[in-house]
């Protein structure tokens, strides 16, 4: 039983990590119809950020100032990679070279990753040694991130529907010729989006990096496990990539505790085809009404 | 006129001059095609010899990959100083596999096909050489890689030989190491995803059934993977006196050490040959507490360790000043014993092809490796390959080390000493 419920708290971490993925994938989706596929290199940033700018042995209040400042710096950074990917484009909707530019961008950070450190794979220093769970250590990592995954649905919740221009990119998620022939300046919140999407990711690479792997070629689990996160919860739906990353992380964490490590990635991926099968939209999505 | 003695003298004149013509034609024939032939050969003889570099430079390969190029290039830039192989220098055409069987048999087949490689150095992953293998066969081209997965055989693959230290070589010696050093009665196994491990995992089943130690649980985990503790909470149920532990990275190692620590079970670590030679990756993850907390012991190649201070391997010294001077900051972080296998693979096939007279085809330098690999002096001393086995390294050369007491260039302390 305390085997359990250590499988489930290490999940539940995983699974934010990988809700917040789906979530930053949501933020862009909503505004442009665009699934950014660099989200996982953009975490792995993230993490990056904290290897280089915190010190061998941080103190808290370090560790704390430098969160918004790898949220900002992610967030900077992903808008021009949003500004890049929607330059060529009249209609993100109807236009599909985003496919290409965004995994470009996850390519080319790859690149940049491999230069940098090469394929070492660096150790984050924390000051937080994690909490004691019946008789074991569990990082603090996953309890900040269930945290973090938690606040940011909350503020985005917020975002969308207490504050005019969040509200207007919600008005673009329901139809952006409409919104467009309102006055609202689609490319901008579009560019805007993005950079939300970056400060998710920012700082869950930050606040998770000493439970990741930070090298040129882990992009690729993160943002597979962060996709499946929000396919199964329900594509745009915030709700849904918490729940659905919460799912992930727990069932997969206890595949491999119990039939073995080999069934991890194969179970998050049955999850996806059995949901996409029995609820093509997600758990918590809304079928989308098309004109035929 | 025609039938006087005149016209006869004359036909017969005609006759011989006809003769001669043709033997001298014959013989300008002849020059000119030993002239061909010469300046042929003398041309072959100055082109480079094209070889390729066939390595998993990212992906889960990675880190190894860099110490081996280092290794590799740092063997060819010696060969091409001092005038090449039978005056051919080398051209090394570099590839990168990305760890991914499908992209390396692309690779493979640029290397091979394309750019008509006549030698291959690499790759480090299993699986990867096995996609490649067909190609290798088909054109007879020679490779030497570290691969250590029992599925390659001579039969599978005629013209190839690995530095590493095969998985059952590895698996015996560590089974030994838990039964006569630790007194294991029962062990558990994890290891990644591999096929390298995989043919370990087979091979570790055999040596702790025929030892009767029993084996309490085995578990995998991807590569790459940071959190370990679902795998070790079920291995810990068994309750085994043994951890067995296969890793092809150390910073694999490194997370399995730190999942190990937060869960909290005490339980000796018997690793395997990575778990020594990539210890400094583990050791920048998960810090030196955890080997001596789980009494971490590793197998390196007995070319690479010591016992006293005072008493250290001086061709494996001698290497490290070596790519000290070539590549100083990668020698500081890179593992320079596995760029020591990789550079004494690239000095065994110049021998074998210098030896042939400078042929590089599959089987006359498979020949010669086989039959004078013993007589190899390199960094890890007599190697292993003989007409029934292509593994470089055999099990004479492994011993068991702590990991974490490491010297200058990664040297390791003997367990036991």
């Amino acid at each position: 039983m305390q085997d359990l419920l250590i499988v489930a708290v290490h999940g539940i971490g995983i699974g934010a990590i990988y809700a917040m993925v789906g979530m930053s994938f949501n933020v862009v989706f909503n505004s442009s119809g665009i699934l950014n596929f660099a989200q996982g290199n953009l975490l792995v940033l993230g993490g990056l950020f904290a290897v280089l700018a915190l010190p061998d042995a941080p103190s808290v209040g370090q560790w704390i100032l430098l969160l918004p400042l790898a949220a900002l710096a992610l967030a900077g950074l992903v808008a021009i990679q949003g500004g890049i990917t929607l330059l060529p484009l009249r209609s993100s909707v109807e236009q599909h070279s985003w496919l290409i530019t965004t995994l470009a961008a996850s390519v080319i950070i790859g690149g940049v990753l491999l230069i940098h450190q090469g394929s070492a794979q660096p150790a984050v220093h924390s000051p937080f040694r994690g909490f004691r769970l019946v008789g074991m250590r569990v990082p603090a990592s996953y309890a900040f991130a269930a945290g973090l995954a938690v606040l940011w649905y909350a503020a985005l919740r917020w975002f969308h529907t207490r504050v005019l221009v969040g509200l207007a990119i919600s008005a673009i998620a329901q139809d952006l010729d409409a919104a467009r022939a309102a006055g609202i300046r689609v490319r901008r919140l579009q560019v805007l989006a993005f950079a939300i999407s970056g400060m998710i990711v920012g700082s869950a690479g930050y606040i998770a990096a000493p439970v990741m792997a930070i090298a040129s070629d882990s992009g690729i689990s993160y943002v597979m496990n962060g996709f499946v996160a929000a396919v199964v919860g329900g594509i745009g739906s915030n709700l849904g990539s918490l729940v659905g990353g919460l799912l992930v992380g727990v069932i997969t964490s206890y595949a491999a505790y119990n039939y073995g490590g080999e069934f991890q990635d194969m179970v998050a991926l049955a999850l996806l085809v059995g949901v996409l099968m029995l609820r093509p939209q997600g758990l918590l999505g809304r079928p989308a009404a098309r004109r035929v | 006129m025609s039938g006087s003695p005149a016209g006869k003298h004359t036909m017969q004149q005609m006759t011989g001059l006809r003769g001669t013509c043709r033997s001298l034609a014959a013989f300008l024939l002849g020059s000119i095609a030993v002239s061909v032939l010469a300046a042929g050969a003398a041309c072959a003889q100055g082109q480079p010899l094209k070889v390729g570099e066939f390595l998993d430079i990212t992906g889960g390969g990675a880190s190894a990959a860099e110490a081996a190029r280092l290794g590799i290039e740092l063997a060819v830039q010696e060969i091409n100083q001092s005038g090449g192989i039978k005056g051919r220098k080398i051209d090394l055409l570099t590839s990168d596999t990305q760890t991914d069987p499908t992209v390396g048999v692309g690779e493979i087949k640029r290397l091979v096909l394309q750019e008509k490689v006549e030698l291959v150095f690499g790759p480090l992953i299993s699986q990867v050489l096995m996609a490649a293998l067909p190609v290798l066969n088909e054109a007879k081209v020679p490779a030497v890689g570290s691969t250590g997965s029992d599925q390659i055989t001579m039969e599978k693959a005629p013209y190839y030989f690995s530095t590493l230290i095969n998985a059952d070589s590895q698996a015996k010696a560590m089974v030994n190491q838990a039964e006569s050093a630790l007194h294991a009665k029962s062990a558990a196994i994890i290891s990644d995803s591999g096929a390298q491990a995989k043919s370990f995992v087979d091979s570790m089943k055999r040596e702790l059934d025929a030892r009767g130690i029993k084996l309490t649980g085995t578990q995998e985990y991807q590569y790459r993977a940071t959190d370990m503790t679902p795998q070790l909470l079920n291995l810990k149920r068994g309750n085994p006196d043994t951890l067995l532990l296969f890793t092809s990275s150390g910073e694999d190692t490194g997370n399995v050490l730190k999942s190990l620590d937060d869960v909290g079970w005490i339980v000796k670590v018997t690793g395997n040959y990575t778990v020594a030679t990539f210890a400094e990756a583990a050791i920048r993850i998960a810090g030196k507490e955890p080997f001596k907390k789980f009494d971490v012991t590793g197998m390196a190649y007995k070319a690479f360790t010591y016992c006293k201070a005072d008493d250290l391997p001086k061709p494996f010294l001698a290497f490290v000043a070596k790519a000290k001077a070539f590549r100083p900051a990668e020698s500081a972080r890179l593992s320079l014993p596995f760029a020591a296998t990789m550079y004494d693979a690239v000095s065994v096939f110049k021998d074998a092809v210098e030896a042939s007279g400078g042929k590089t085809d599959g089987p006359t330098v498979t020949a010669w490796i086989e039959q004078n690999a013993g007589n190899h002096q390199g960094v890890l001393g007599p190697l292993n390959a003989s007409p029934t086995s292509h593994w470089l390294a055999g099990p004479d050369m492994v011993t068991a080390v702590y990991p974490d007491r490491l010297l200058d260039a990664g040297l390791q302390q003997r367990y036991g000493c």
